[in-house]
């Protein structure tokens, strides 16, 4: 049976739709899209901003399992290859590749603190596939359609770079409840 | 000496006797050495592909610059040639009349970086060599491969392509003379499902289709937006749709087709019939893959890929393909897979195959579509095919 989503996924797709509803000329979208996610305060926007630092980390304690698998829990809606394994971190790009500018966004249990938490899937661009880590995981992610909570969409595109995907990082930007 | 030598004497003797002889009968001939190989001779294929040809398209995850479209031979197994393809490599689309093959593209001027070029590459279906390229904006989306991606109009005459840069836009190519029209937006709203010679629908984030008609010119007559057909919270259709004569059909993560029916007065939401009782629902039976739908025109027999699992598995592969008969809305046929599939095509013919394959490997499995019987497998096509289209 469908699973009920939750207040926040709720909430994301509302505000997902009806800015697809209101905006209707190309370009736009990038435009206001860049002013809105540049703004704090507003962490549980669909899309969170690349290369900036987030909200404070749990400490180690609370965040339990190995960055560099699959099983990891903030990786719960991962597409691609593990930053971590590629001489990144859950976090950070590796050496010579840029930070996506917009990426779309999962929510994850974190079983160290029984807290859920934002996950930005940001990639990593400007270079070959990393070829490591391999992770496919659709945790609460939905087609296409639904871009900011699409893992089948390469961000790249996006950058400055261009649309070489090398890895992606699982980079904490709140607490969903 | 020992009892038996006089025998091997006469054994050696006669051996030597036989050498002579055959030395005689087959002279300079016999020994001749083969004959030199013509220079320079590169294969042609056919004019037109046989029904059990179909066209392997590899996205290369592990080497994104490198796509490839492998062309194989269902009933001989045989690899029959392949297409370089670059970035982000989706599939090739295929025009009814044949002669051509059309294959979108993404370069980079120094392979993995540089300034980025969108092309779409028109390559000679007999030779399969590039005969001609239209520059198309740069902003083709850059996806896991799935239908939807690009396709033709009905009438084969204009290829639609869909654009994510994160704004979201479709670009037009006129295919016939070869050349640009534009790009037509379709803000909040993703993919091409053509639906006629001039119009196609996307699907947008709330659920609701825009129709998009065309003019003559392929340029955009006029947008129009129907009810939200789908329930993007509580159970959302997979992008993955396939085309049943006036009706695409797409199933929902929970295993409800959706049937969208093209009408004169624009795209109809027909009844919605479940792929799964109660009971499997219960031993979570789901659709899964990346093309995990494929239709037979002619009988009206759709095939599933089916595993167990829960939501967050919709895109694993799966050991089961279900057959179904749209017409009557039951299932008639289970087909166990030699290798789990996450992508299936079936061919259209009579005796129809069917085709498999999954990112997780780069073979083929191909099985008589109509006893289910697994024929053969082709192995090493690429690294990662996913989409299986049939020319």
């Amino acid at each position: 049976m469908p699973d009920t989503p939750s207040p926040i996924d709720a909430l994301v797709e509302r505000m997902a739709r009806d800015m697809a509803r209101r905006v209707s000329r190309r370009g736009f979208i990038g435009r206001v899209g860049a002013l809105l996610f540049s703004t704090a305060g507003l962490p549980l926007l669909p899309v969170a901003r690349g290369g900036q630092p987030g909200p404070a980390q749990p400490d180690a304690a609370t965040d339990p399992g190995d960055p560099q698998t699959c099983e990891y829990w903030r990786h719960c809606a991962t597409d691609g290859f593990l930053c971590s394994c590629c001489g990144g971190s859950v976090h950070s790009c590796p050496p010579g590749t840029e930070f996506s500018a917009v990426t779309w966004v999962g929510t994850c249990h974190n079983p160290g603190d029984g807290h859920d938490y934002i996950i930005s899937y940001n990639d990593c661009c400007g270079e070959s596939e990393c070829g490591r880590c391999l992770c496919s995981r659709h945790e609460d992610d939905k087609p296409l359609y639904v871009p900011f909570k699409a893992n089948d969409y390469n961000w790249c595109p996006g950058s400055k770079v261009g649309g070489a995907y090398h890895c992606t990082v699982a980079r904490i930007v709140g607490v969903a409840k | 000496m020992a009892p038996g030598s006089s025998v091997n004497r006469t054994r050696r003797a006669w051996a030597r006797a036989a050498l002579a002889l055959a030395a005689c009968v087959c002279g300079a001939r016999g020994w001749a050495q083969l004959p030199a190989d013509p220079d320079g001779v590169v294969e042609q294929l056919p004019s037109k592909p046989t029904p059990h040809w179909v066209w392997v398209n590899d996205t290369s995850f592990f080497a994104y610059p490198d796509g490839r479209a492998f062309l194989v031979d269902g009933d001989s197994g045989k690899m029959l040639g392949m297409l370089s393809t670059g970035i982000s490599f989706t599939g090739v689309v295929v025009p009814k009349a044949g002669g051509v093959i059309y294959s979108p593209e993404i370069y980079f001027s120094r392979g993995s970086r540089g300034i980025r070029t969108d092309v779409v590459t028109i390559y000679d279906a007999k030779r399969l060599l590039p005969v001609g390229e239209i520059e198309i904006p740069p902003k083709r989306a850059s996806i896991i491969p799935m239908a939807g991606a690009e396709a033709l109009t009905d009438d084969d005459r204009f290829l639609l392509i869909y654009n994510f840069t994160p704004a979201q836009s479709v670009t037009v190519v006129d295919a016939h003379a070869r050349k640009l029209v534009g790009e037509i937006e379709t803000a909040g709203c993703a993919l091409v499902y053509p639906t006629g010679p001039r119009s196609f629908f996307s699907i947008c984030g709330d659920g609701a289709l825009l129709e998009t008609t065309l003019t003559d010119a392929g340029t955009l007559a006029r947008h129009a937006r129907t009810a939200e057909f789908i329930d993007v919270l509580k159970d959302p259709v997979t992008e993955k749709g396939v085309r049943w004569r006036d009706t695409w059909l797409f199933a929902s993560f929970e295993g409800v087709l959706h049937p969208f029916r093209i009408t004169a007065t624009g795209v109809q939401a027909d009844p919605t019939w479940p792929l799964f009782t109660p009971q499997e629902l219960a031993q979570h039976w789901r659709t899964g893959g990346l093309q995990h739908l494929a239709v037979h025109a002619a009988s009206g027999r759709l095939f599933a890929i089916m595993h167990q699992g829960g939501p967050e598995t919709r895109e694993d592969l799966g050991a089961e393909v279900w057959v179904y008969d749209v017409a009557t809305r039951k299932r008639m046929q289970t087909i166990t897979m030699h290798n789990k599939a996450g992508s299936i095509q079936v061919s259209q013919d009579t005796q129809p195959l069917l085709f498999a394959c999954s990112m997780e490997s780069n073979r083929l499995d191909i099985y008589d579509a109509t006893s289910g019987r697994y024929l053969r497998t082709v192995e090493s096509l690429g690294q990662t095919p996913a989409l299986l289209i049939i020319p």
